[in-house]
Parts: C-alpha cells; sequence; structure tokens
C-alpha cells in the first residue's frame, strides 16, 4: 500500500511528465514548417548585415516577379533544345544497372554546346518524374526567371507538364544543368548534364589558350560507382604529337574531386572564367567543389607516349599521340600538395571596386542539435540559427557586396551562389595575390574563411547553399534577395515544390 | 525501477561493443573494397550509396552513437531519479555527460582527426561508467531486498 507521501509524489512526477510532453510536442509542432515563400525567411535579414546602409529594406510592397525576369521573348533563339526526363533505371556502360534519372535517355543529358552571345532556349517536358523536375543552369548567370529553383522561380514541372527556359549565353566557359526539385535525390539519380558555351568570333584553335582538341569530362557517382561522362571506364583522347588537348572537368558529385597526372597541366578556366596567365602544374593536384569546374590544358606528349590526367579518384583521361595507338599510361600517385588557386596565375585589375561595398554580410557555418520540420538531428547553422530562421542577405541592383565566409564545423561545404560569380579577395586573411578567382563553387574547409565580393547586377531571389545537397536539405541554404522583387510561389504547397 | 536502470546502464554498456563491432566491420570492408580496386572518395562518401561490404557498418555506427545510446543515456538519466540509491543520479549524469562528449567527438573526427584517439578511449570510459551505475544498482538493491526480508522475517517472529 503506498503511502500518502508516495502518491502524492507520483502525482508530482505525472503531472511534470504530462506537461513536459505537452510543451516537447508543442514545440516540435512549432517547427513544421508547412506551406512557406522563401520571402518570409530571415527575420529582415537584421543578423546578417553589419555595415552598408539600410539592411532591412525588404522587398516587401509592390514588387517586381521573378516570373517577369526574362530574357527578351520577342527575340529568337539560336538554340532550341527539347529535353524528355524520365523516372527509370540508367544502364551504365562498364558497370551496373541503376534506379534514376534520363534526360532524352540518357544519363548525363546530351551536352549543350552554344556560342557566346547565344539565346538558349530549352524546353523541358517531364515524362515520368513523380515528384516534378526543373532544371537549373549551374554556374551560368541567367535571369531570374530561368534559373529553375523549385519553390522560388517557377512550379516544380509535374508529370505531363513542361516549361520553357530561355537565356543569354553570356560568358563563355564549362558548365552544368540539373533539377533543382528535391535535388538530393535527383542530381545524384542523374538528372544533369554538361552545356558549354564557345567564346564568341573564335574556332578552334582558341587562341588565348591554344587549344588544339577539347573534351569534356563529367564526374558522376551512380550507385556506388564512380563514372567518365557516363560511363564507369577511363576516356581515351587521341591528338597529334605537341597539340594541347583541353579537358573540362565537371564534377557533379556531392563532394571534392582530385585532378592530377604526372605530366605538368595548366589549368586555363575556373568555374567558366579563365585564369589569367596559367602556368604549369608540377607535382601538385587540382582541387574541384562539389558542382565546380575547371578546364585543364595537357600538352601530347611528342615522344609517342601518352599522358594520364586523373579525374575524380578513380577515372582517368589518357590523352595520347593518334600516331601510336598502343601509347598509355598508368595512375600516377595523388599529390599530397594542393595548388592554391589564390595565387595561381598574374593578378590582373578588377572592373569594381571590392574594397568599399554597399552592402557586408557574414555568413558562418556551424552545427547544432535541433529540430527542422518536425526532424530532429545535427543540423547546419549560419550565422547561429537553424533553417528557416537563416539570415536573407538583402541587396539592391547594382550594389557592391562583401560576404564573409566562415566554417566553424567539423565538414567541408562548397558554398553555391546562384545567378552570380563572386570573385575571392582573401582567404583566412590572406589576400589573394594570383589571377582573379571567380567562382560560383567554392570549398570552404573546416576552420577556414573568405572573403569574397560580386556586384549585384542580376536582380532576383537567389539560393546560397552548399552543394553537398544533402547538407542543404539539413538546412545550409540562405539566398540573396534584391530589393522589390517578390515570387509567387511557395515551398511543400499544393505544387508539391521541394528545391532541395 | 532498480531493474529498469540496471538493464538502461547495461544497454549501454553493450550498446559501445556493437559500436567497436561495427566500426571495424565497416573498416574492413572498406579496405576490402579497395584492396579490390574500388576507390574511395569525397564523391563516394557524399554519395551515400557506396553500397560496399562495410556499408552496413558505418550506418549501424552512426544510428547507434548518433541516436539509440544518447537516448539511453538521457533516459537512465530520467529513470536514476526513482531509484533510491546512493551515487544512482551521479553514475547516470557520468554516462550522460560521457555520451554527449562522445557524440561531439564522434561529429568532429573528419574537421579534427586527432580526437579520433579520445573517441576511441572515450568509448572505453562510457562502458566503465555504465557498468559502474549498474553494478551499485544492483548491490543496493540486492542489499536492500535483503534488508527487506530479514524486516519481513523479524516481523513475522514478533508477530
Amino acid at each position: 500500500m503506498p503511502s500518502r507521501r508516495d502518491i502524492l509524489r507520483y502525482a508530482a512526477v505525472g503531472s511534470a511528465m504530462t506537461i513536459g510532453l505537452g510543451a516537447g510536442a508543442l514545440a516540435w509542432s512549432g517547427t513544421l514548417l508547412g506551406e512557406y515563400s522563401v520571402m518570409d525567411m530571415g527575420a529582415g535579414g537584421e543578423h546578417a548585415a553589419h555595415a552598408g546602409h539600410d539592411a532591412s529594406a525588404s522587398a516587401a510592397g509592390a514588387g517586381v516577379s521573378v516570373t517577369s525576369l526574362t530574357a527578351d521573348p520577342d527575340r529568337p533563339a539560336d538554340v532550341h533544345v527539347r529535353f524528355v526526363v524520365r523516372q527509370e533505371p540508367i544502364d551504365v556502360p562498364g558497370g551496373r544497372r541503376v534506379d534514376g534519372f534520363t534526360v532524352n535517355g540518357t544519363s548525363p543529358g546530351p551536352e549543350i554546346r552554344a556560342t557566346q552571345g547565344d539565346l538558349v532556349e530549352v524546353e523541358l517536358v517531364n515524362e515520368s518524374v513523380t515528384d516534378g523536375a526543373t532544371l537549373h543552369w549551374h554556374g551560368i548567370d541567367v535571369p531570374n526567371a530561368a534559373d529553375g529553383v523549385a519553390g522560388i522561380t517557377q512550379d516544380a514541372v509535374p508529370v505531363g507538364g513542361r516549361h520553357v527556359y530561355r537565356f543569354v549565353a553570356t560568358d563563355a566557359g564549362t558548365y552544368w544543368y540539373h533539377s533543382h526539385q528535391v535535388s538530393h535525390e535527383q542530381v545524384l539519380g542523374g538528372l544533369l548534364g554538361a552545356i558549354v558555351i564557345d567564346p564568341a568570333g573564335t574556332s578552334a584553335p582558341e587562341p588565348a589558350t591554344d587549344v588544339d582538341v577539347d573534351v569534356t569530362a563529367l564526374l558522376h557517382v551512380y550507385g556506388g560507382e564512380h563514372t567518365l561522362n557516363g560511363r564507369a571506364a577511363d576516356e581515351r583522347v587521341e591528338a597529334a604529337a605537341g597539340e594541347t588537348v583541353r579537358v573540362r572537368v565537371i564534377n557533379t558529385d556531392q563532394g571534392t574531386a582530385a585532378v592530377w597526372s604526372a605530366a605538368p597541366f595548366r589549368v586555363v578556366a575556373i568555374d567558366g572564367h579563365d585564369v589569367n596567365a596559367s602556368t604549369d602544374v608540377n607535382g601538385q593536384r587540382l582541387l574541384i567543389p562539389a558542382g565546380g569546374r575547371a578546364d585543364v590544358a595537357v600538352r601530347v606528349p611528342s615522344d609517342g607516349g601518352a599522358v594520364r590526367l586523373q579525374v575524380g579518384g578513380a577515372r582517368g583521361v589518357i590523352i595520347a599521340d593518334s600516331s601510336h595507338p598502343e601509347a598509355s599510361a598508368p595512375p600516377a600517385t595523388q599529390p599530397q600538395d594542393t595548388l592554391d588557386l589564390l595565387s595561381y596565375g598574374s593578378a590582373e585589375p578588377l572592373a569594381f571596386d571590392p574594397t568599399a561595398p554597399d552592402r557586408s554580410f557574414d555568413y558562418v557555418i556551424a552545427r547544432r542539435f535541433g529540430v527542422i520540420d518536425g526532424r530532429p538531428g545535427n543540423f547546419w547553422t549560419i550565422n547561429g540559427r537553424m533553417f528557416p530562421d537563416v539570415p536573407m542577405f538583402h541587396v539592391r541592383e547594382g550594389d557592391v557586396v562583401r560576404m564573409h565566409l566562415r566554417n566553424d564545423s567539423g565538414d567541408v561545404h562548397p558554398m553555391h551562389l546562384h545567378g552570380h560569380h563572386v570573385v575571392v579577395l582573401a582567404r583566412d586573411g590572406v589576400a589573394a595575390s594570383g589571377s582573379p578567382w571567380w567562382v560560383d563553387s567554392l570549398d570552404v574547409h573546416p576552420g577556414e574563411s573568405y572573403d569574397i565580393a560580386f556586384v549585384a547586377d542580376n536582380p532576383g531571389i537567389w539560393s546560397d547553399h552548399c552543394h553537398t545537397l544533402p547538407h542543404a536539405v539539413d538546412g545550409l541554404v540562405a539566398h540573396v534577395m534584391y530589393e522589390g522583387v517578390t515570387t509567387p510561389f511557395t515551398i511543400n504547397g499544393e505544387a508539391g515544390n521541394r528545391p532541395e | 525501477m532498480y531493474k529498469v536502470y540496471a538493464g538502461l546502464a547495461w544497454s549501454i554498456a553493450g550498446g559501445v561493443v556493437v559500436q567497436a563491432a561495427a566500426i571495424a566491420f565497416a573498416f574492413g570492408g572498406l579496405l576490402n573494397s579497395v584492396a579490390n580496386g574500388g576507390v574511395v572518395d569525397k564523391a563516394l562518401l557524399e554519395s551515400r550509396q557506396a553500397g560496399g561490404v562495410g556499408e552496413l557498418g558505418f550506418v549501424l555506427h552512426a544510428l547507434v552513437g548518433g541516436g539509440l545510446i544518447p537516448l539511453l543515456a538521457v533516459v537512465l538519466l530520467v529513470v536514476s531519479f526513482f531509484v533510491r540509491v546512493r551515487g544512482a543520479k551521479l553514475w547516470a549524469a557520468i554516462v550522460l555527460a560521457l555520451v554527449g562528449l562522445q557524440a561531439t567527438l564522434g561529429f568532429a573526427i573528419v574537421g579534427s582527426p586527432y580526437l579520433g584517439l579520445i573517441h576511441g578511449a572515450n568509448a572505453l570510459a562510457i562502458v566503465a561508467a555504465a557498468v559502474t551505475a549498474a553494478v551499485r544498482v544492483r548491490r543496493s538493491s540486492r542489499s536492500a531486498a535483503m534488508l527487506d526480508r530479514k524486516q519481513a522475517t523479524s516481523d513475522a517472529v514478533t508477530s
């Protein structure tokens, strides 16, 4: 028989537990996101801006819709492509059959080739991707309406639906396209492809880099298997002795890829921007962040041999003299020393002055336990805040924007800003001294900090997220929002938009 | 409550054993895959679809270490408030603190690999603390039961 004291004690404990559970359930349900607009994120960005003028100049009031930020609608297309996307198994040549996504029946999808200045028009038709699909033009500074982010610039294209993307290919270089709807599954599953924009007014060989042969090396892991241009095998390129081969390496994976060779190579472009006065790289590896690209020039040996350019850990491009079809090259050991792009090439003046920015933002990445959308976990934080309470970076068209990126977490983050290229000013306080290092995808390693700058010259609402896509699902995504720009699209609504 | 407390403490100790086994299996599988020509790089790890022999080991280590053991440690501390044994709360708190440290170290290892040395040693500390908690409670529950029995016997004799 319990004593009166015991009964009281049990009653107190029972009440405390009920209250605790109730409060817990209430707190948990408070994290459920439901349908939301990115415009409501970020609490006005007051914790993001610490310099410049009124940072809370919000997009409220009569604004310009993202849907009106398009390329000239009356201009006819120079390049027109129709992409039909499907959810179906992929037979990886030399590898296994894996479940995934195809573009016009293949993965990677067809490579788009355009010339600088062309108006590119791509019609996306979703035949069977059940979650819906979009196309994002990774690294191309497209007008906002063509950015392809579900729930921000468009609704995900449902099965049976279509959507047309139009943009002018302003900058020559190596880029790629991929779905930005449930991207952590669809990009992983292969809904992607390469797009190369050749410089205007030149035909190969390109005078600037003296390139004779131009090849694409798209890296992707399908079902745990490394592939190069969709095949689980090395690639062979043959050219005349002494000629230069430009290998356009595209890292479509979720982590950094290393590029190295026993022979010297030159890095002629990063993320679609030419390196000024590139020099030979010897005994060092080049690291390409997830989502990033690097164009590497390799000379065909004159002695009848071959050069092996290792692209990613598993695959290589063998560049050989066409008159010596038997020539090959064994894999070389990966160098421990990494090429530092902060001091690679020769400095040249920038077209804008980053020393007197109109806006300065912090983007500090850390990690802590918490609950996002009812899901407990160890999540990423931005400036100490967890998604969706992350900063909104408000800018005005024409602003010079500086951002201080810092990684206080234990994992590398390939940071990707849509619609803009940013120039690296300094890393860990050491100023950049090489060719202007323009990027759209930048690896920030644990403990590192980067000072970057860009000109806000492309109005819209732009994602600024980690391209290790599961990290974006776990909250590592913020946005740059131009004053006066609004979006009619929402996330988690009827259209089923889930951009990450 | 004594039994629940001791059961939880033993489960935590057992969980650490599972962790050691899982991670050894995982790295064995990984090295086996490399020995058979496989390549492990960041692209593969982040694709979360490696599918090799040891893959299950990594998944198990993450689930047990990141979810199950911390949960058991929290429940142990809650239960300790209903166990009237000296030191029960203290040892439950020690276990929870060590588990918290262990999870934090686990997440920080990629950035600072040397923390792995502490992560391995701390695992043994968790086993020791959990076993101490379990044994102490069992010992006192036994002596309490014996005391009760003696009491009951003497009551019966006197009545």
